[in-house]
């Protein structure tokens, strides 16, 4: 297969997969507490271990245009929360009172997806047995992170299979810029330790910024602890197993 | 010289370069709530490189040891932790909490400069021609966790000439284990993953445990989180680099 349909296919297979987050919906119309903790530190350690892989494979490119890169990445988490009025909005409220709620956390979880996109693409281009493992991880992840949004957007009245479907939306940017990326990096190789550094920092910006936040709150700390660490390995021991 | 004497100089050297990591924190007086949330979101983002730092180095000996090593780590903190908050333990003028961060940072460094000993023992074993380009690597590579000690244990009242004994007195395991790495190579490559599992195990679990649930509390998430993914990135090419 032409590696660029390898990055479209993997890709699409992450983006979909949010869509079976909304399957615990069926079962429980408002799922306890705790799950949506779970979830966030699942999705938590899984994007930790992605950024380890680019690391951990990549990171002996070119330091300065890693550190460069990382910086974009960092601002690039920065400056769409701020902008978008997002920075402190609580994001797991299953009932908010403000009406254009649902709307402003789908909006974070659009803006979330792109660097998860790029973080994709870099991976195929470093290895394609990498790309497949980052794209399965970070879509493993998005099934904890579309049971949370799915929760939050049946406790404001919309069906389970919408719900779904909106999942999957705001996850065509990973498909976007997964091939964007792969296409720029195939083209210009010199950008590849630029992308890594976005990527990787921008990872970790979003799980701090976004998720472990969130389930500090929904469970105590040894238990988001735990299953972060749990998810983190399992990332880093099928790296390992790959290399 | 003979040589053992030589390795236990040159890491005693990197143990000592430790203590420069307090010197930031000689022009750091507030010791508000902030200032804590911002020091604990930089030992983090510290803690976190350096554990990607280990594992990758764990991994090029073993994935599986590195992998039960870090799952004994985790299970080290669980237990310390639990007999930490069993006792009444005061560190300067802070609270129990942060006196309890504050021994559980310098214990879980500690254990991981035992596993650090051991790899400045293995690389010297491979023969002293590198020895000084070695030690200057891992002198440097020790101020950030000096940092991060003194992050820790500075806004909760200890001055600075103690942060820098106690960062000093956590890296003081380098000079005593690596003499017995570098004349017993063989026996402690195959021990090298456990012992670095089990320290970026005890690190990343000490980070998600307590300082991130501490940082979050009192600063904001976009403070946290710039400054977590900054210092974690920065390690890592740090580390690596130098």
């Amino acid at each position: 297969m032409h590696p660029t349909l390898t990055v479209l296919l993997y890709s699409s297979v992450a983006a979909l997969s949010g869509g079976l987050g909304a399957a615990p919906m069926l079962l429980r119309a408002r799922p306890p507490m705790v799950w949506l903790g779970w979830s966030n530190a699942l999705a938590a350690g899984l994007m930790l271990g992605a950024a380890y892989l680019l690391l951990a494979s990549g990171g002996d490119l070119a330091p300065f245009a890693i550190a460069a890169g990382a910086a974009l990445g960092i601002g690039f988490g920065y400056f769409t929360h701020v902008a978008s009025g997002t920075e402190d909005l609580e994001l797991n409220a299953l009932q908010h009172p403000s009406p254009d709620y649902a709307a402003k956390v789908l909006l974070v979880h659009t803006l979330h997806a792109a660097p998860e996109g790029v973080t994709i693409g870099v991976a195929m281009m470093l290895s394609a047995p990498l790309g497949i493992l980052t794209a399965l991880a970070i879509a493993a992840h998005n099934i904890p992170e579309g049971t949370i949004l799915s929760a939050i957007l049946t406790s404001g009245g919309a069906s389970v299979p919408r719900a779904a479907g909106l999942t999957v939306t705001t996850r065509v940017g990973q498909v976007l810029f997964a091939v964007f990326a792969y296409a720029v990096l195939a083209a210009a190789q010199a950008t590849l330790p630029w992308a890594l550094g976005f990527a990787v920092a921008a990872l970790i910006y979003l799980v701090m910024a976004e998720l472990l936040p969130e389930c500090y709150h929904q469970t105590g700390p040894t238990s988001v602890a735990v299953v972060t660490i749990l998810a983190m390995g399992l990332v880093v021991l099928l790296g390992a197993w790959l290399a | 010289m003979n040589a053992e004497l030589g390795v236990f100089g040159y890491a005693l050297a990197t143990a000592l370069a430790t203590g420069l990591g307090a010197l930031p924190f000689a022009f750091v007086r507030g010791v508000s709530r902030r200032a804590v949330a911002i020091a604990n979101a930089i030992a983090a983002g510290l803690m976190l490189g350096a554990s990607f730092g280990l594992v990758t180095e764990g991994t090029r000996y073993g994935s599986g040891p590195t992998l039960i090593g870090a799952a004994a780590g985790v299970v080290f903190i669980l237990v310390t932790e639990r007999w930490l908050s069993g006792r009444a333990v005061t560190v300067g003028a802070g609270d129990a909490r942060g006196a309890r961060q504050a021994v559980l940072i310098v214990i879980v460094m500690t254990v991981h400069s035992f596993a650090e000993g051991v790899a400045v023992g293995v690389a010297f074993g491979g023969g002293m021609t590198l020895a000084v380009a070695i030690t200057l690597a891992i002198a440097v590579h020790n101020i950030p966790e000096g940092l991060a000690i003194s992050a820790v244990l500075r806004p909760r009242g200890a001055s600075v000439w103690r942060c820098a004994a106690w960062s000093v007195v956590s890296s003081l395991p380098q000079p005593i284990m690596a003499v017995p790495a570098y004349l017993l190579v063989e026996a402690f490559r195959v021990a090298l993953p456990y012992g670095v599992g089990f320290a970026a195990g005890a690190m990343v679990f000490m980070v998600l445990v307590e300082l991130l649930p501490g940082a979050l509390d009192a600063a904001r998430r976009p403070a946290v989180a710039l400054l977590v993914s900054a210092t974690m990135v920065a390690m890592v090419l740090f580390q690596r680099h130098l």
